[in-house]
């Protein structure tokens, strides 16, 4: 009995982590496509599509692009979003059940709406597209995240310490920056780092507001648009390859150094 | 000791900047959105004439009803396909795997997450195709003779999905079951139950809140994007967001794009009410 | 600390928006996406010491929609299809080209189309690259024969082997062509009857897609069969799939065009007609009718001499009299049947 139901929990384990990494496997095997075509029968390996993929100056200054976009939109959304949340947990404000409310609502709506919505308004009052305006939208969608993360994390533990601040005499902002904030550091990483992980993924706002300087996202869609090969698999591939180094980089620095602090604590 | 009125003000001025950008950027949109999907784009020009025509004749063409229709179906079938296959996983990590290894094994979960989201979608095209390297292990196996066509099918659109929502769903869960305190357990087992009861009767209910906040966030990712049809769906039917998409970039008709946007966003402010006040009642 | 990273953000911010407009010089262009292939741009930018900013569209409702999204000036360079000329120049989007300086004569003379490109004496745009909207087919699964008639678009013995493209304009224009109306002269009782036929192609017809989609179908096996595809889907992928051929039915086919020309409110019109004279110059041509977008017929019969006998065999290069005889261009509809006709579209796409 026992037996049969370990063999069960593999068998599950086998099947869902073998949906799960399916599309990956084809993916990456298909850069090393010799030929024009990703599919069966597989004829490489060869380099030829990831020599494309960065001798193409549109999609290497795509991913620039997408980068200085995801650094600085979450760097925004993660300042507007700690201020919020400081604000709402050291001070009694009349009404904040619905500002937070306004705050965090565009979580509950779709990219898509959001983006048009902007679409619209940056047509009626004149202002072009550019990758400034896919920020702007970035922030949007990432501000209220950044706050939710920070603010959950705010608990009166960290009041006695600013209070004893206050009382060597720090002013507010002194508390703020050089004592709130690095109590929160691991949040507040935490939340741009993710921040980061959305606008660097995010395509139907970039593909909107967007015009000549695009994010990858949008590059890569036009890619596909433009002629069938590996190229695509080849830079589907570098992405996830740079993904996955930074997330092992962050799960085994910053999140385990972390998990020891507070265990020391 | 500063004055109340005093500290709220400064209490203000942490949290206006982020509601000045929400008003700027969001709110203030939304309100230009009301207002083109009251105007008309008759022929290359806009008509400033407010009605409510545009919402008239979305109830009146059939094939935008049938978008609508589409995407709830779609949306229904991939939050419960995903719940169903996400919890055992989410449950084994967090159950059957000793400790050491459970970290790896939910990043392990998650990490096609981080393939890019548009080549997501493309990677499955090229699974599924009637050529590709699934249909021929299949046939190989003997487990089908012909090829299934699965690509440009609802079927391809909702693997699509589910891919997906299985990871971040199991995410979600995995971090409500770890929450949970053993206590639980051990005084279910002191009450004399298997452990297939206490699941049932303790785990179970004290995790759906969780499952229902994961199913919502689901609903909303799902039932506003655009690509994953787009790439997968063959064009055979359409959803919402591909209607709202081809009004926007075929015929610049922000009118009729603006009024489906706003009848997605009440579809979707239903289901939010709708899963709070379940919450609530759950709660009480 | 925090403030000095704020401030050096907010700097990188206005940098990388002030970027645009110094150094060398820029041109915006709206174009289909052969002309995106850096094989055929860089050698004017390098040769011009400009960079041309490209932004790719398919249909002209599509490229009239950025062009509202834009600001005026915005734009330099337009390519459009042929037959929506005297549309946008109706509303003002076009200025006047100088004859003298394009190679109008070189051009092959049925595809100069003065009747479109010519508006109260002024020459507005040009042909540049034209093709065919027909059926497309893989030799090795489907009978050649059943290509010649274009019936074949709902035939049921091809049931799920037929991928459909997905533009409104052409499509409606082969199947007037097969209920025996002049694709020039649709009107809107005519409508009933062509829905009635796009559903039965629906209804036979495994997917409908743009360009590439289509191409990936046909070239992966998916389908056999490609209604709206032509020399521009196949052209380009014969060196790997010789299986892959094209036909003109019996009934004939639908002909698009490509023009281009230069915006009226262009801030640089002396560059966006140097670029509009690099596309015509047999150099350009040859480069885009063999963009790895998709290939066509050039519009200058000198560019023959920059391209090698595969690659005009591959375009059909010796057999275009009798193609050019025996099609018909896109629908020009009004503005309100054009509505019309998309709204058919949508519903075909739901059926």
């Amino acid at each position: 009995m026992h037996r049969l139901r370990s063999i069960g929990v593999i068998s599950y384990l086998l099947l869902v982590y073998g949906f799960i990494f399916l599309p990956v496997v084809t993916l990456v095997l298909f850069s090393f496509q010799e030929g024009r075509f990703p599919i069966p029968p597989f004829n490489g390996p060869s380099l030829k599509w990831y020599q494309a993929v960065f001798s193409d100056s549109k999609l290497t200054s795509a991913l620039f692009n997408s980068l200085v976009v995801a650094l600085l939109s979450s760097l925004v959304a993660c300042f507007l979003g700690f201020l919020a949340a400081y604000g709402f947990a050291r001070y009694r404000l009349p009404g904040a059940g619905p500002i937070k409310a306004a705050i965090t609502a565009p979580l509950t709506v779709s990219y898509l709406i959001i983006g048009f919505g902007l679409l619209v308004t940056f047509n009626m009052i004149g202002v072009s597209r550019s990758l400034l305006t896919v920020g702007v939208g970035h922030v949007v969608i990432n501000t209220p995240l950044c706050f939710a993360i920070i603010y959950a994390s705010m608990g009166d533990h960290q009041l006695n310490i600013e209070r004893a601040a206050r009382d060597l005499g720090a002013n507010d902002w002194q508390v703020m920056l050089r004592v709130t904030a690095p109590m929160l550091l691991p949040s507040i990483i935490a939340a741009y780092f993710l921040s980061v992980t959305f606008s660097w993924d995010e395509f139907i706002i970039a593909f909107l507001l967007s015009r000549f300087d695009v994010t990858l996202p949008v590059e890569i869609w036009s890619l596909l648009r433009s002629g069938l090969n590996p190229k695509t698999n080849a830079v589907g591939s570098v992405v996830f390859l740079i993904s996955v180094v930074i997330v092992l980089l962050l799960e085994f620095t910053i999140f385990r150094r972390g998990a020891l602090s507070d265990r020391k604590s | 000791m500063p004055s109340e009125a005093a500290r709220r003000r400064k209490g203000w001025a942490f949290v206006v900047p982020a509601l000045l950008w929400t008003l700027a950027f969001f709110i203030i949109p939304f309100v230009v959105m009301v207002m083109y999907s009251l105007w008309q784009r008759t022929g290359t020009s806009l008509v400033k004439a407010w009605n409510f025509d545009n919402y008239a004749s979305f109830f009146e063409k059939s094939h935008f009803v049938a978008g609508l229709i589409n995407s709830l179906e779609i949306t229904a079938l991939v939050t419960v396909i995903s719940i169903v296959l996400a919890y055992p996983l989410a449950w084994i990590i967090a159950e059957r795997i000793s400790p050491r290894w459970q970290r790896l094994a939910l990043l392990l979960a998650i990490l096609p997450f981080w393939t890019s989201y548009v080549v997501r979608s493309y990677a499955w095209l090229l699974v599924l195709s009637k050529n590709g390297y699934l249909n021929q292990t299949l046939i190989s196996l003997k487990v089908i003779d012909t090829p299934l066509e699965i690509a440009a099918t609802r079927v391809a659109t909702v693997t699509g999905f589910v891919h997906f929502f299985v990871m971040l769903l199991t995410l979600t869960i995995y971090a409500n079951l770890v929450q949970l305190s053993p206590n639980y357990r051990r005084a279910a087992a002191d009450l004399g139950a298997n452990g297939f009861q206490t699941f049932w009767h303790v785990i179970l209910p004290l995790t759906i809140p969780g499952v229902m906040v994961g199913a919502f966030l689901t609903f909303v990712l799902c039932i506003g994007d655009y690509i994953t049809p787009q790439i997968l769906g063959g064009n055979n039917e359409l959803v919402l967001p591909q209607i709202i998409m081809l009004q926007i970039t075929r015929r610049a008709d922000f009118p009729t794009a603006a009024a489906l946007s706003i009848i997605l966003m009440v579809v979707i402010s239903i289901a939010y009410i709708a899963c709070a006040r379940w919450l609530k009642m759950e709660r009480t | 600390m925090h403030k000095s990273t704020i401030t050096s953000a907010i700097a990188l911010v206005i940098s990388m928006t002030a970027q645009t407009g110094h150094a060398q010089e820029e041109i915006n262009a709206l174009v289909w996406c052969d002309h995106t292939d850096p094989e055929f741009v860089q050698p004017f930018e390098q040769a011009n010491n400009v960079k041309v900013n490209l932004k790719d569209y398919e249909g002209t409702g599509t490229a009239l929609s950025i062009i509202e999204q834009s600001q005026p000036g915005d734009w330099d360079v337009f390519v459009v299809d042929g037959v929506d000329v005297p549309r946008v120049v109706e509303a003002g989007l076009l200025a006047p080209l100088p004859e003298d300086g394009l190679p109008t004569a070189d051009l092959f003379p049925e595809i100069i189309m003065p009747e479109t490109h010519v508006i109260d004496g002024k020459t507005y745009a040009i042909t540049e690259k034209f093709g065919y909207n027909t059926i497309s087919y893989n030799k090795n699964t489907v009978d050649a024969a059943d290509m010649q008639d274009i019936s074949v678009m709902w035939n049921e013995k091809y049931k799920g082997k037929i991928a459909l493209y997905d533009y409104y304009l052409p499509m409606i224009g082969l199947v007037a062509i097969s209920l025996g109306i002049d694709t020039a002269n649709i009107q809107e009782s005519d409508l009933p009857a062509i829905k009635e036929k796009l559903f039965a192609m629906k209804a036979v017809a495994k997917q409908v897609g743009e360009v590439v989609s289509s191409q990936t179908a046909i070239a992966t096996g998916e389908v056999d069969i490609l209604v709206g595809g032509g020399e521009w889907v196949t052209a380009g992928l014969t060196g790997e799939l010789p299986h892959l051929d094209w036909i003109i039915p019996d009934q004939g086919a639908v002909r698009w065009s490509q023009s281009v020309g230069v915006f009226a409110d262009s801030k640089k019109p002396d560059l966006a007609l140097k670029f509009v004279q690099y596309i015509l110059s047999p150099e350009g041509q040859a480069r885009l009718a063999t963009s790895s977008c998709y290939w066509a017929m050039p519009a200058n019969s000198k560019a023959g001499d920059h391209l090698n006998d595969q690659q005009k065999a591959a375009l059909r290069w010796d057999d275009q009299k009798g193609y050019l005889a025996n099609s018909q261009l896109y629908p020009v509809p009004s503005a309100e049947l054009d509505a019309k006709m998309q709204d058919i579209w949508t519903e075909f796409l739901q059926q």
